[in-house]
């Protein structure tokens, strides 16, 4: 059994700081964490790996210092690692992101599962696994609170839903993406750190993975952010006097006015 | 000690209100109060509802209120956050509660000096966040720093999770403003590092538990901040593997670690199910959890895989590692929360706070183990193994009524301390002795020392107006 799953670095969010200019994140000298929600992506693959054997590979595309990222992957017990960095590469968006981790899959070799993260906690879009399974024409299968163990080429899995859960089974290979009901994601270990630091993780660019330069990018990005900014709360505040009961009374009724007329009740 | 004070009469109330605001006086109101009449520990008996608080802004203010005590003979108790766990802020003779929750400025941060100093009413937690941005940090990390006030922790020199390396928060103390128990406005020190003139009256206030003075200025000495930090988790399978391991973990290749945290198996669960976290105790006796922090990535991996490797040499069989704050933050909440997961268990405990010589805590823990088994209680133990201070908790067996309780933790109570006392060990390490241990202090230790205290304190409070019947029974 082969397992894939793509993470992304990101700031720590504790460590966030934005820039109120720009409305953008302000990386430097923020500590990069693995995006803490493909922590859950992680231990599924190894959970697997655990009860039935697996090769897990951990795989993003980002700076040359996302390696770091990788390294902890493999230091919780992923076997392998995978690189994709280039300047060309950089400022894709969403499409352009699944694009090239689609490239780099199909030249891996189409895994069992690939298993991803619900969205990072930096873009938040949640589009990327489901584009990846687009672009490679798997089934995707998004929002898994619960996994079964593969068995005979297909997969139970608990989807959650708005008002519930749905069991869905799926023939392999699928891709799903995970919310943290899933798991519970392990600590890197002394050993997986030790392993993780002599690991050559192989880096690969374009070329590497067939991929179409147009598509790679900013440039090759159909979608552009344009401006990021922070909503603005309103808390208008009135005060009822209700000194009297008289008075009481009166600031009732208009406060029940308020609380029905904004449509609370 | 059968000293009585004044009550708190409508006319002392209204001196009060003129020296505060009217505002910032609490009388006749029971509910606004009782707050007031507890901190942390956790059994009710040792709470008292004061009669009276007030909340004064200025040390000018407070010697006012210490001035009036003194003349109409009632006694005044100060409070900080109230996050003590030896009684320190509760008033055992009633009176006045002076909090010191409106006294929260900075006032003076310097940087060319590496000085900040602060009103006692700061959050110590706060510190790091004003001084970080320029590469400096507080070391004082006690365990309650989310909520703890600076002044309290000048009170009781709390200790807490770093002490192995960095000592506790007596080491920064550099300079104070101290109203004193009659009412005068006494400054000690400054931003000196060094200052041998006089007697060191710092070091005496520190940690006099509310006793001899109110800060109200503290001048806190920082330290570069350490640009890299790594945390170790490190499951053994027995307390006496984890335990013996510590003396082996100090000063591997030459350094100190930062922290060596111990907590035991019973701990650990009661914490991760308070929590909600799942990391895999099941198959660990005790954990230990170990800090390393220093200038650089490369020199804390050196330290940290040098100190791994000696875990797992000396029987953890597993050691988990936390380089990013996320995951250094999971493993030191399930250590912060011990207490209070044991507090929400139930009342029926007891939070001590031995300590003894760093290499006597394998023969601690082996006696610990003794009482339990011949009690049949349980304790659980948690603490700061790398400087001899274990929590040792013992918590009511569900089987007893509240009176055989009382009596069974007298007698376990008494064999800890005479057993902590024979290792050479100390009754309290950094939670203080306020009005929870003071009978036990009178048992265990030397009469001329107890003297020594006696009549320091009479010469600084000759009417003991200041925090009544802590530490020592004044006579």
């Amino acid at each position: 059994m082969k397992i894939i799953v793509p993470i992304k670095q990101v700031p720590e969010t504790s460590a966030v700081r934005m820039d109120e200019a720009t409305g953008t994140i302000v990386r430097e000298g923020a500590k990069a964490i693995v995006n803490p929600l493909d922590l859950y992506a992680i231990e599924t693959a190894l959970m697997i790996k655990e009860a039935q054997g697996a090769r897990v590979t951990a795989l993003t595309m980002g700076p040359p210092s996302a390696i770091n990222a990788l390294k902890e992957a493999v230091a919780m017990g992923c076997d392998d690692a995978l690189l994709l960095t280039d300047k060309r590469f950089a400022g894709a968006d969403t499409w352009s992101t699944s694009y090239v981790l689609a490239c780099a899959i199909r030249k891996l070799g189409i895994p069992d599962l690939v298993i991803c993260g619900e969205r990072a906690t930096d873009g938040d879009t949640g589009q990327v696994g489901p584009g990846v399974a687009g672009w490679l024409g798997l089934p995707v299968l998004s929002y898994i609170a619960g996994v079964e163990l593969p068995e005979g080429g297909r997969m139970r899995v608990r989807r959650m839903v708005e008002d519930g859960y749905e069991v869905l089974e799926t023939p392999l290979p699928a891709l799903l993406t995970v919310v943290k009901e899933v798991a519970n994601p392990r600590l890197p270990t002394l050993r997986g750190k030790q392993r993780a630091k002599k690991l050559e993780i192989p880096v690969w660019k374009p070329e590497d993975i067939d991929a179409e330069v147009v598509n790679l990018g900013l440039k090759g990005s159909p979608t552009r952010v344009v401006k990021i900014h922070r909503p603005k709360v309103g808390r208008a505040c009135e005060k009822l006097p209700a000194g009297d009961a008289a008075a009481l009374d009166a600031a009732s009724r208009k406060l029940a006015a308020v609380i029905v007329g904004t449509g609370v009740l | 000690m059968a000293r009585t004070y004044a009550p708190i009469t409508a006319e002392i109330v209204a001196e009060l209100r003129a020296i505060v605001g009217d505002k910032y006086v609490i009388f006749g109101d029971d509910e606004r109060l009782e707050p007031f009449s507890h901190d942390e520990v956790a059994d009710p008996a040792y709470a008292t509802m004061p009669e009276c608080v007030v909340r004064p802004e200025t040390a000018e203010q407070i010697a006012a209120v210490m001035k009036l005590a003194n003349a109409r003979g009632f006694a005044v108790t100060p409070r900080g956050a109230g996050s003590g766990l030896s009684g320190g802020a509760v008033p055992a003779f009633k009176g006045v509660v002076l909090a010191t929750d409106r006294l929260n400025r900075v006032i003076d941060y310097d940087r060319d000096n590496m000085t900040i100093t602060l009103e006692p009413g700061v959050v110590t937690n706060e510190v790091n966040g004003i001084v970080a941005k320029d590469g400096l940090f507080y070391a004082g990390y006690p365990m309650s720093m989310e909520t703890c006030y600076i002044g309290g922790n000048v009170a009781e020199n709390a200790g807490g999770g770093k002490a192995v390396k960095y000592g506790v928060t007596g080491r920064y103390v550099i300079g104070l403003e101290v109203v004193t128990p009659q009412g005068e406005i006494l400054n000690l020190g400054g931003k000196l590092l060094k200052d041998v003139a006089g007697y060191n009256l710092i070091s005496l206030m520190t940690g006099s538990e509310g006793t001899l003075g109110i800060f109200t200025k503290i001048t806190l000495r920082l330290m570069p901040l350490p640009r890299a930090a790594v945390d170790l988790l490190a499951l053994f399978p027995t307390t006496t593997e984890a335990i013996a391991a510590v003396p082996k973990l100090m000063m591997v290749g030459g350094v100190i670690p930062t922290a060596i945290e111990f907590m035991d198996k019973t701990s650990v669960k009661a914490a991760c199910a308070y929590l909600n976290e799942s990391i895999p105790y099941e198959k660990a006796g005790a954990m230990l959890l170990i800090t390393c922090d220093g200038a650089s990535e490369q020199q804390v991996e050196t330290e940290y895989e040098a100190i791994g490797e000696l875990c797992l040499k000396h029987g953890a069989f597993e050691v988990y590692v936390a380089d990013n704050a996320t995951t250094s933050e999971r493993i030191w909440r399930i250590r912060r929360n011990i207490p209070e997961a044991f507090k929400v268990q139930s009342p029926k405990q007891s939070v001590e706070d031995i300590v003894v010589p760093s290499a006597s805590i394998p023969r601690m823990v082996e006696g610990i183990e003794a009482i339990m088994a011949k009690y049949d209680v349980s304790i659980p133990c948690y603490g700061h193994a790398g400087d001899g201070n274990l929590h040792a908790t013992p918590v009511a067996n569900p089987k007893w009524s509240d009176a055989e309780w009382k009596a069974k933790l007298k007698e376990i109570l008494a064999e800890i301390y005479v057993l902590t006392r024979a290792l050479g060990g100390s009754i309290s390490g950094e939670h203080g002795i306020g009005h929870k241990r003071r009978a036990v202090m009178e048992r265990y230790y030397d009469p001329v020392f107890l003297e020594a205290m006696r009549a320091i304190k009479k010469a600084l409070d000759p009417n003991l107006v200041l925090n009544p019947g802590k530490i020592f029974d004044v006579g």
